[in-house]
């Protein structure tokens, strides 16, 4: 089946099996910031927004990526410039293996576009589809309160 | 990781296409909402999907009660004010428990009732608030969620496009329980009840117990003893006591029978006096 979608702002036609999972159609097409980790949808690793949304691309069938928007981490920064919640992130020291770090960024993203001023336990509760076996989850938090204010101060989300 | 070989993926313009499909290719096909089912438990012989995306059935309704449009993830549920005023928010207690938010954004209401997982939360919910499903299978018709869950169990399997869930009196709450290995596993038990008092007195009662393990189901003769009686604390453990022995308690890899039945107890009773809370700080 053909798919026509959007992939970081860039039209893709690809050819998919329905049934297949969206990750390895974007792992296949060079796009390496998503993860592969459960498979299940529990660990997050895999997050993407679709249509605006975060969700664990390995539960996504390709033929519902059809038509579809597709945002990676790959694509929340301008070219080489990085979004502000991936600034945080570094400047936070918010990794440690660094796997589970980029679906942590499309969930932050998903969260701070919904709610720009989120308290603790709303960014614990919005990276809770997010595991992360290395850190204690600590520092994660500490960035995107770093990268709300952040982008409160550039008055947007630094992708507009 | 395993996936399913889809042949023909389908988005169907309207509910009557959707449904000669259906009709057409059998058991090779299946109508999705999110589609999480079909990656997470690869059917053989599934061959036909039947996306029921186009159908613009993303929507919730404050009309003569609640009306939930199939296709409505569990995020807009949640994100939704109707929510919030409805019996107390409490689907939206239930869905902030039900997996992450990065399935949450994925799920549909729809799709969760045409799978109907034993664990699921989102079924003894919807039990206790009287929930009605419009369906199609041919014609369009209304029938309860516990004629809904009957028939699926006999193999018939209408699409369903809206859930309704009928007005509430004022008086009136509800709460859920949720008991799980961890905050994301499914649930080793999960109940929900309802109630709406008028001078003191019980009026209505709806008590739902899930994953027992087996699909949430009413827990009718435990409802019949608080009727007109005062629900105060010794009323509440003699109900929490007759759905603990009721329950369709057994044995599985997450807990055993006697486990599961005392959870029943605590929760059933926990969600009770809940309400009564609820109901106390809204007079």
């Amino acid at each position: 089946m053909m798919i026509e979608l959007t992939i970081n702002g860039e039209r893709k036609r690809l050819d998919v099996n329905p049934g297949e999972k969206l990750l390895d159609v974007l792992r296949r097409e060079g796009y390496m910031g998503v993860k592969t980790g459960c498979g299940s949808g529990d660990c997050g690793a895999c997050a993407v927004l679709f249509n605006g949304r975060a969700v664990n691309s390995c539960l996504l069938l390709a033929g519902k990526a059809d038509g579809a928007d597709i945002v990676t981490v790959e694509g929340l920064g301008g070219g080489d410039a990085l979004h502000p919640i991936q600034e945080a992130f570094a400047a936070e020291g918010a990794v440690q293996c660094g796997y589970c770090t980029p679906g942590m960024i499309i969930a932050a993203y998903d969260l701070l576009s919904r709610n720009p001023n989120p308290t603790e336990e709303e960014i614990r509760i919005g990276l809770s589809g997010n595991l992360c076996r290395c850190t204690g989850y600590v520092k994660q938090i500490a960035a995107v309160k770093r990268a709300a204010s952040a982008m409160a101060n550039e008055g947007g989300d630094g992708n507009d | 990781m395993t996936s399913t070989a889809i042949e023909q993926y389908v988005r169907p313009a309207s509910v009557e296409e959707a449904w000669a499909v259906l009709v057409e290719r059998g058991a090779a096909a299946r109508p999705i909402g999110g589609g999480i089912d079909i990656g997470l438990h690869p059917t053989s012989g599934l061959s036909t999907l039947i996306d029921l995306d186009r159908l613009a059935l993303s929507y919730l309704r404050d009309e003569d009660g609640l009306a939930i449009g199939a296709g409505t993830t569990f995020t807009e549920i949640l994100e939704s004010p109707h929510t919030e005023k409805y019996a107390n928010g409490i689907l939206g207690e239930v869905l902030q428990k039900v997996a992450s938010p990065l399935q949450r954004n994925l799920a549909t209401i729809g799709g969760t009732l045409g799978s109907a997982h034993p664990w699921s939360d989102v079924v003894p919910a919807l039990l206790v608030l009287d929930a009605r499903l419009r369906v199609y299978d041919g014609q369009s018709r209304e029938i309860s969620l516990v004629e809904y869950l009957t028939a699926r169990a006999t193999g018939d399997r209408p699409l369903i496009i809206e859930i309704r869930l009928p007005v509430k009196s004022r008086a009136s709450a509800g709460a859920f329980e949720k008991y799980s290995s961890t905050g994301f596993d499914v649930a080793t038990l999960n109940c929900a009840c309802y109630a709406a008092i008028d001078a003191g007195r019980c009026q209505t009662i709806r008590i739902a117990v899930g994953g027992t393990p087996s699909l949430a189901t009413r827990c009718l003769t435990a409802e019949q003893s608080p009727i007109g009686a005062r629900l105060d604390d010794q009323m509440i453990e003699t109900v929490a006591g007759v759905v603990a022995e009721g329950i369709d308690a057994r044995d599985d890899r997450r807990a055993s029978a006697a486990y599961r039945r005392h959870l029943a107890g605590v929760g059933v009773s926990r969600c009770l006096k809940q309400i009564v809370g609820r109901l106390e700080t809204m007079t």
